[in-house]
């Protein structure tokens, strides 16, 4: 597309060769004016000279020729000069308002005499020449030096013919001369003035904006396709230069060869852009493509400058086919992998396309110049279209970034909060496990030294009630180990232990037992201080059984729902009543009820003389 | 004549345990040892018919010994005399081939009743050493079954021995049990007696299976 651009502007085809005219005549053109009031000079007599004079040579050998008259044959090699002799009659519908002459295209300079006196210059007639080929030129012709007739205009022309110049429309050259009423003729000055060197000027501050923006764009958020894209634009706009920059100081021949050269970077970042674009990167390509940033420019030099102009519309060509490989490509890729987007860059692709091939047309000659040109416009335009597609997807690649952003949060916040539980879990369990190190070494301590000693007493005492004393303060001190080190009990495994012990030991001492017990329907576990202070209640009563009930028959009943109840009955004579109304404490009844209680439950004692005994005890699960 | 070795660190309790023995086997030769070094010494010096150990010993642990004597002298017997009366401590001794054991905590009357009967081929077995029985042949069961190894003949439980593991686990006494199954007091000893052997071949064999996957029998 950018080189559609190229090749359009450089080489602005010419207007088609009118019919022929005769040769002298001074005729209206009926044509382009509907009213008589403005003639159009379509034949001159020219002189051309190796180099510019101050006025016609009166010496010199005219040959007719029709206007628009191209220079496509090399001759001399530096500044060419060419006198056109053009001869007119004031037209008659012209009135009496001030006349004019129009030039629609002079490339690159002309001087203007009209009846021997020099009217016009626009400009330096030698090196460096101003270059006038995009501005038309006006001329006011002074009613005083108007004769009644025929009247003279002798035009010099200064320029380069067509092999030496880069691009057709710098090649010299003079088009058709009318001449009419001024206010008529400044319309159509203007008017081509607007096209050809305002509008340009528009179009270029806009794409270099553009191209500014976006490489701001690529340097904020690192997309190298924005940057290649930017450049792209700006170089674009950098290249218009060329049509309203007409005193360059530069020699004609350096000129030529830097504005052909200039379009190989720009159609270079464009291939870039195109290919970063589909996210092609490749080394090798880049070297290539960059490349040809030196290798261009020094074929177009080595080209030599009698051959310029097909070296520069080669290379122009060579550059059009890259692009338009790349463009294909990515719309390729696009369809493969961003459908969304390949209508619009389609579209924007055909534009780019069609608009190339009207400008192939145009300077083929195959198709008539119009007056305003498409390819001027219509890329540029496109250009725009393109930016903002690609601003379009920066802020949506924004947004996108903003809402992942935010989910990013959401889960950083989500993470870190579970890793906190998870530390306090940890921290938990370290707590535990250091916690279940020491309930260790406290109860390998207890085992060994005060285990050790009252197993001392126990076998050692000569006094039954002291070792019976001792050995109570063992196992009191056996459970208490457990408690502390113990693991939650299984509920089943529990009443399995107890059962074993308390009908042993009820079977040693004689008395019948009952043990019913429902397993519980779940698994379900006994924290080991239960477990112990359980352990204890039941040995306490079925000690107390023992030695003291006299009873020879006990029922035990285990039962397991919300919460664990034991209930232990037995045929004995019952526990008496002290005087205060309380059980007997020397039976533990107290140490019984004190444990239930630190358990959270409770522990029921019914006991009369000749009833039996009935404990009920009630732990929370 | 009985032999017997006395493995306990503590002079007073070695002293009364040394009382308790002669009183079961009033005609003993009695050996005492103190710790695990001695007592190793003694096994490799002479025979014996009975050996009392205490687990916790200065240099070491009594199961070590129970270990070496099952090793050098199978008919001996090993009775564990403990402060432990928890799984924890017992069954790793009864894994080594323990055929008893004794809490020191029990009356002197209780452990002479206890010893003789141990003596008399009746070990005792307590509910919660039953279900790390069970446990244990479960998950040898389960690593065979995972392993398609099959299993070693001899360790596997009968379904009578495995009935009587279930019924002492549920903390029914072991007199009891022989009402319910209407079996003899001598045949459930006789099942007790079984699973204590069993227990200990096929920890035995696991061992050396465990010795073998780690590398350290090796074939020349």
């Amino acid at each position: 597309m950018l080189l559609g651009i190229a090749l359009a502007g450089p080489a602005r085809a010419q207007a088609p060769q009118p019919a022929d005219a005769p040769a002298g005549a001074v005729q209206a053109d009926d044509a382009g004016r509907e009213d008589a009031s403005t003639v159009t000079l379509r034949s001159a007599q020219v002189l051309t000279l190796p180099a510019p004079t101050p006025a016609p040579p009166a010496d010199g050998v005219y040959a007719p020729v029709s206007l628009p008259d191209d220079w496509t044959l090399a001759s001399t090699p530096g500044l060419q000069a060419v006198w056109y002799r053009l001869e007119f009659e004031r037209p008659v519908a012209a009135g009496d308002g001030p006349l004019a002459a129009y030039v629609p295209r002079v490339c690159f300079n002309l001087e203007l005499h009209l009846n021997g006196v020099l009217l016009h210059r626009g400009g330096r007639m030698t090196e460096p020449v101003t270059r006038n080929c995009y501005h038309a030129q006006l001329v006011a012709l002074p009613a005083s030096l108007l004769r009644e007739g025929v009247n003279r205009l002798d035009l010099q022309v200064v320029g380069f013919p067509l092999p030496r110049v880069a691009a057709r429309q710098r090649a010299g050259g003079l088009s058709e001369v009318l001449v009419g009423p001024q206010e008529l003729l400044r319309e159509a000055y203007e008017s081509a003035l607007f096209w050809n060197v305002t509008v340009p000027q528009a179009i270029a501050a806009t794409l270099l904006l553009i191209g500014f923006v976006m490489i701001g764009l690529s340097w904020v958020r690192r997309l190298r396709y924005l940057l290649y894209f930017g450049l792209a634009s700006a170089g674009w706009a950098l290249l218009g230069v060329r049509l309203w920059w007409r005193d360059i100081p530069l020699p004609h021949g350096s000129l030529e060869l830097l504005t052909a050269a200039a379009f190989v970077p720009v159609a270079v970042c464009a291939l870039l852009f195109v290919l970063r674009y589909c996210d092609v990167r490749r080394r090798a390509l880049d070297v290539l493509l960059w490349g040809q940033c030196l290798a261009m420019p020094a074929a177009l030099w080595l080209a030599g400058p009698e051959r310029l102009f097909v070296a520069a519309s080669s290379v122009y060509a060579i550059l059009a086919v890259e692009v338009a490989l790349a463009v294909g490509f990515y719309l390729v890729h696009a369809w493969r992998h961003r459908r969304a987007e390949f209508w619009f860059m389609g579209f924007i692709s055909l534009c780019g396309a069609v608009a190339v091939a009207i400008e192939v047309a145009v300077q083929g000659q195959l198709v008539p110049l119009e007056s305003v040109h498409v390819m001027h416009f219509a890329l540029p335009v496109l250009f725009v279209a393109l930016g903002f597609r690609l601003v379009q997807r920066f802020a949506q690649a924004l947004d996108a970034a903003e809402s992942a952003r935010q989910q990013l949060e959401h889960r950083v916040r989500e993470i870190s909060a579970d890793i906190e539980r998870n530390f306090a879990h940890l921290a938990e369990i370290r707590v535990e496990q250091v916690a279940e190190k020491e309930r260790k070494r406290i109860a390998a301590d207890l085992h060994d030294d005060l285990g050790a000693k009252l197993l001392t007493i126990v076998h050692t005492s000569t006094d039954e009630r002291i070792s019976t004393l001792a050995r109570e303060a063992l196992e009191e001190m056996r459970l208490s180990v457990r408690g502390i080190a113990g693991k939650p009990v299984q509920l089943t495994d529990a009443l399995a232990d107890w059962r074993a012990e308390v009908v042993s030991r009820l079977g040693e001492a004689g008395v019948e037992v009952d043990w019913q017990s429902s397993d519980p329907e779940a698994p379900r576990t006994l924290p080991a201080r239960s477990y112990v202070q359980t352990t204890r209640v039941l040995r306490e009563a079925t000690s107390n059984l023992i030695k003291h009930s006299g009873a020879t028959r006990a029922i035990y009943q285990c039962s397991v729902g919300d919460d664990f109840r034991l209930v232990i009955r037995d045929n004995g004579r019952g526990i008496p009543l002290e005087l205060d109304g309380k059980l007997d404490r020397g039976h533990g009844m107290a140490s019984m009820k004190a444990r239930a209680k630190q358990m959270q439950g409770q522990c029921l004692v019914e006991s009369g003389p000749g009833y039996g005994t009935v404990i009920r005890l009630t732990l929370p699960l | 004549m009985t032999r017997i070795l006395l493995l306990e660190d503590l002079p007073e309790i070695r002293v009364w345990l040394k009382a308790l023995a002669l009183q079961v086997f009033p005609d003993a030769q009695i050996t005492e040892a103190a710790r695990v070094h001695d007592a190793r010494q003694q096994i490799s010096a002479q025979r014996f018919d009975l050996a009392l150990i205490d687990l916790g010993l200065p240099d070491g642990s009594g199961v070590d010994v129970v270990s070496a004597l099952r090793e050098q002298q199978p008919e001996a017997q090993s009775v564990v005399v403990t402060i432990h009366d928890d799984d924890d401590h017992l069954f790793p001794a009864l894994q080594a081939g323990a055929f008893g054991y004794l809490l020191k905590e029990q009356s002197r009357e209780q452990l002479g009743e206890q010893l003789r009967r141990i003596s008399a081929g009746e070990p005792p077995l307590s509910p919660s050493i039953a279900r790390r029985v069970i446990q244990y042949f479960a998950a040898q069961a389960k690593n065979h079954f995972r392993e398609a190894e099959p299993l070693m003949p001899g360790v596997t439980l009968t379904e009578r021995e495995n009935e009587v593991l279930l019924r002492v686990a549920k903390g029914f006494t072991l007199p009891e049990i022989g009402v319910q199954l209407n079996l003899s007091r001598h045949t459930i000893a006789d099942y007790v007696k079984q699973i204590y052997r069993k227990l200990n071949v096929s920890s035995r064999a696991e061992a050396a299976l465990e010795a073998q996957r780690l590398g350290l029998f090796r074939r020349n």
